[in-house]
């Protein structure tokens, strides 16, 4: 029994999408989406079979488990004859090939665009997926996708459906009258009451089942014809299982018809003039009748009916037959003498699914082309496929790099020393070097080791433009393990080289520069240095261009322009996200923690700091983390959560020591003993921080230091600050050395512009205590208006602060408390201090008093406040801010 | 469909008898009442145009049983159809105004099980019109 070509049903609406979609010229494609054997391939092949009726071209691809082997397997029915060519670095030019790919396919189908139906998008590698992107952006081809429900979307198609320049179809099951008039169509007459009702039933309109329970019955002969109506002799298989109905179908075949099955669930498509010479005749007549397999006429090219077919086919068939049969293909299509690149992909392709040894050089290349999509994974895949004595030094360095980037430093530090023991170029050797330095940097967290690697190559490599990367790099390494003023130093030694020497000196100086206080010349060098790396691309062995970004973001945050550093903060995280460039992401949410520290939106910076250490884990950047935990320690300790401040620092402690932002990170060790009421080792933390960044060129973070030092504890640092101020041009850091100036001497009118300087910069935590402070000089100079005043203020300020306890806040608590019960001036001084954790003998040391005296007025302030503690003082003072 | 369905088809329509120019006339009023903007559509004299309708309705219902020659039938039709711009929403429109006329002009007879194997009959017409449409429409670029 042959039955006519299953028919199409119920779905005119979509074709006539499709219809609309590549005659308007506008659109670039067509995604069609639904549930298994809901017909997204049926009609994606209906489309492009219209399409051909009305003189298109036509071309078929498919992923499969097969195909995602090797980079560009799936699509290799579009490729050119040749491919591309390797670069001076032994990089495959990913964009050459993909215009190359696009003039020839111009050339061949003379300017008309190729329809192109790419079934199960979810199967494509990436290579794959960025050359169907580039081919339909540039209208080479119309590109029909399909894409099974809960599967993800491919960025390719999130892109063109958010430029609305994709159709999306979304197929659903059957009605009960389209299952009847497609049984009615496919077996061509009517069909017994019952029999109906039980296709209706088991199949709950998804017309595979239809398909394959029509066709299942018609091979059993549980479905026959007598006096042209159709009856139903046996039940339909119990089984609701899609896949078991296809696998008792498919078991039920003769041994040949299973062969010719087989040899297409691996190798497909096959040309028809081959299986009409392999399979006895009759074979591929029964099979077509069958609907197991469909012949396109145009190509002369036979495939599986559908994607499931190839499934349940592949999954009976023992591993050593497969084998036989992928490598003898394999044999034929070398001895065939087909176009070269198509060939040697397809040949590669079935080679490694076979368990065999493809060339090395296929394989190399492959994994460029993967590289060049940034999938890491398939070039880790193919690179480890080589075998090692055939290993050369850019497989090394594809390896090395790919390691580093899954976060395998281990393995990456092995491959790399490996690669450079190999015969190489200099540019592969400069790679080499300098992507092992980047790995021992950041990934096992070594700098003295990056620093010894650049060391070794720079006794090697000759050429000059070389020799000024390493120089940039040493910067680059000193820079981010800690040491802006070393970096500095070895930047100013040199000057010129090629693009992207410059990109990289971009990268070690823009920080440097910030960090020691030149933020003008830092957002200079870092938007030069980002346009410098977009126009040399995306290269490897070098930080990602977004890095700029974050640089640019950290020099206008030195630069106290907090706002704006937000905004680009912003915008960058959204395109890293977007992109998935995890080392930028976690760069941008810490850069964000760290500007809405400074604005006083501490909850705010808790939640970008927490974000930024769980990227960092799964990442596994270690140095990373730690620098993220330590600002999750500083939010928490600044909103009084003592608690959760020690368990991120105990967190911190298991990660590795990270010297970039060294002398900052200690700010958490001394904010969380404030919170945890142990000033004087607060105190201590804060000066040996200051010192250490003094020591290394860290001038913003001595003065971030010290400024906290003074507001923690009210210790002088006026001096060390000016001396800062006229160091920098941040006027951040003018700010703070404003402020500590005042309050050395209680210069209430000063104080009260501190506060306004930190207002326009919009560091709302520092203008709230600085009007705070005004508010008690003016109060101790008798002027009581403006001490209102400036306390309104301060309560104002403190508002956008999310809850901020600091000590510099509690003035505002004291006040709140005191308007029920008023506290004495002398009452209220001593609060303050006892509030910070200090012993009544320092509080009395520091007030010139007895330690009876300050015992005696601290009863009295407990009995107005209602606490019988000091913790519970520090309490009640928090909970009324 | 079953045998049964066909011949309910078959056997409802002979009904009309006499009755097939009202129901005619009575279908189109209640297809520009769903779809005023099909109406421009048929510029000659609609009188002519509900004979002709009607005879072809009839040419289908009686090939109903023989699949082969109904798809000769309904894919020319279908291919005729393309000039005027008739897409597969019209589709639904003009079935739910014909199984509206039936049932104005038949009354009780026009029973659920009638209803029903109208439905699948002209499910059948419809979608083997359009497979004829999309045949004779080429895909311009």
């Amino acid at each position: 029994m042959t039955l006519p070509r299953w028919p199409i049903v119920g779905r005119r609406p979509e074709l006539e999408v499709f219809e609309r979609a590549l005659g308007s010229g506008e659109r670039a494609g067509l995604v069609v989406y639904g549930r298994a054997g809901v017909g997204k391939t049926r009609l994606a092949d209906e489309c492009a079979g219209q399409a051909a009726a009305s003189g298109h071209p036509t071309e078929r691809v498919a992923g499969s488990r097969t195909t995602a082997l090797l980079p560009l397997g799936a699509v290799v029915a579009l490729l050119p004859d040749q491919l591309g060519r390797l670069g001076p670095d032994g990089q495959v030019n990913a964009a050459a090939l993909f215009e190359q790919t696009r003039q020839a396919l111009h050339d061949r189908h003379r300017g008309r665009r190729l329809v192109t139906v790419a079934d199960d998008m979810a199967l494509l590698d990436a290579a794959s997926l960025a050359l169907l992107g580039y081919l339909s952006a540039q209208r080479a081809i119309f590109l029909i996708a399909t894409v099974r429900t809960g599967e993800p979307v491919p960025d390719l198609l999130t892109d063109l459906w958010r430029d609305g320049r994709l159709e999306r179809v979304d197929l659903h099951d059957l009605s009960r009258a389209h299952v009847d008039t497609l049984l009615h169509l496919a077996l061509g007459g009517p069909i017994e009451a019952g029999a109906g009702q039980e296709f209706w039933e088991s199949s709950r309109g998804n017309p595979l089942y239809v398909h394959e329970l029509v066709l299942g019955a018609l091979q059993s002969g549980a479905l026959v014809e007598r006096s042209g109506v159709w009856h139903l002799e046996d039940h339909l298989p119990a089984s609701s299982r899609l896949l078991d109905l296809v696998e008792q179908r498919i078991g039920g075949l003769p041994a040949e018809a299973r062969s010719v099955l087989e040899l297409l669930a691996l190798c497909q498509p096959v040309e028809l003039g081959y299986l009409e010479t392999a399979a006895p005749a009759g074979v591929l007549e029964s099979l077509e009748g069958a609907g197991l397999v469909t012949i396109t006429v145009a190509d002369g090219q036979v495939r599986l009916a559908h994607p499931l077919h190839a499934k349940v086919v592949r999954a009976a068939m023992p591993k050593l037959r497969a084998r036989r049969v992928l490598l003898a293909q394999a044999e034929r299509l070398a001895a065939s003498g087909s176009a070269p690149s198509q060939a040697g992909l397809r040949i590669a392709v079935w080679r490694l699914d076979a368990g065999a040894q493809p060339d090395p050089a296929v394989l190399v290349r492959g994994a460029q082309l993967a590289r060049s999509a940034h999938d890491f994974r398939t070039v880790r895949r193919l690179i480890e496929a080589v075998p090692g004595e055939q290993l050369d030094a850019v497989g090394a360095l594809l390896l090395g790099e790919a390691l580093y980037e899954l976060g395998a430093f281990d393995a990456a530090e092995r491959v790399f020393a490996l690669g450079q023991e190999l015969p190489s170029s200099e540019h592969i050797a400069l790679r080499l070097a300098v992507t092992r330095a980047k790995n021992a940097q950041w990934g096992l967290c070594r700098p003295e080791k990056a620093l010894a690697i650049n060391a070794a190559a720079r006794a090697v490599v000759t050429s000059a433009p070389l020799v000024e990367e390493l120089v940039a790099d040493e910067a680059s390494v000193l820079t981010f393990s800690g040491h802006p003023d070393r970096a500095l130093a070895v930047l100013g030694r040199t000057a010129g080289g090629d693009q992207r020497t410059r990109v990289v000196r971009a990268i070690a100086g823009a920080i440097a520069l910030a960090a020691a206080g030149q933020t003008a010349e830092a957002v200079a060098l870092a938007r030069a240095g980002h346009a410098d790396h977009v126009a040399l691309g995306d290269e490897p062995a070098i930080a990602h261009p977004a890095m700029h970004v974050v640089n640019q973001v950290f020099a206008l945050t030195e630069a106290g322009r907090l706002a704006e550093a937000e905004l680009v903060a912003m915008a960058g995280a959204e395109i890293v996200a977007a992109q998935r460039v995890p080392i930028a992401q976690i760069w941008f949410a810490v850069n964000l923690g760290r500007v809405a520290i400074l604005q006083g939106r501490v909850v705010t910076a808790r939640r970008f700091y927490a974000e930024a250490a769980g990227l960092a884990q799964s990442s596994r950047f270690a140095g990373s983390r730690r620098v993220a935990l330590s600002g999750l320690a500083l939010a928490h300790a600044m909103l009084g959560e003592a608690d959760a401040a020690a368990q991120a620092l105990a967190e911190r402690a298991a990660a590795p020591a990270f010297g970039f932002l060294g002398p900052e990170q200690h700010l958490a060790d001394a904010w969380a003993a404030i919170a945890s009421r142990r000033p004087a080792e607060a105190a201590e933390v804060f000066r040996s921080a200051a010192a250490e960044a003094a020591s290394t060129g860290h001038r913003l973070s001595e003065s971030w230091l010290l400024h906290d030092l003074m507001r923690a504890s009210g210790e002088d640092v006026s001096g060390r600050l000016r001396e800062l101020a006229g160091a920098c041009d941040s006027p951040l850091v003018f700010a703070r050395a404003r402020h500590a100036a005042a309050a050395r001497v209680r210069d209430a009118g000063e104080l009260a512009g501190a506060a306004d300087d930190f207002e326009a910069l919009g560091a709302m935590l520092l203008a709230a205590e600085a009007a705070g402070s005004a508010a008690g000089a003016f109060s101790g100079a008798g002027d009581r208006r403006a001490a209102t005043a400036s306390l309104r203020r301060s309560s104002a300020l403190a508002a956008a602060c999310e809850g901020a306890a600091t000590p510099g806040l509690f003035h505002l608590a004291t006040v709140n408390a005191a308007a029920a019960a008023p506290l004495s001036g002398r009452e209220r001084e001593i609060v303050l201090l006892a509030a910070t954790g200090m012993a009544s003998k320092d509080i009395a040391d520091r007030l010139y008093l007895s330690v009876r005296t300050v015992n005696n007025h601290l009863q009295h302030a407990y009995a107005k406040l209602g606490v019988t503690s000091r913790a519970g003082l520090a309490q009640a003072l928090g909970s009324a801010i | 469909m079953t045998p049964e369905q066909i011949t309910l088809v078959q056997s409802s329509f002979e009904r009309l008898g006499p009755d097939l120019p009202a129901m005619t006339a009575r279908f189109y009023q209640e297809l520009f009442e769903r779809d005023p903007s099909l109406r421009p559509l048929f510029t000659t004299d609609m009188r002519e145009q509900q004979v002709k309708f009607a005879q072809k309705l009839t040419e289908i219902v009686q090939t109903m049983p023989r699949l082969a020659e109904l798809l000769s039938h309904t894919r020319a039709l279908g291919a005729r159809h393309v000039g005027y711009g008739v897409r597969a929403a019209d589709y639904q429109t003009v079935g739910d105004a014909l199984l509206a006329a039936l049932a104005g002009t038949l009354g009780e007879e026009f029973d659920p099980a009638t209803r029903e194997a109208w439905v699948l009959a002209f499910n059948i017409v419809a979608e083997t019109m359009l497979e004829g449409a999309a045949s004779a429409r080429p895909i311009g670029s």
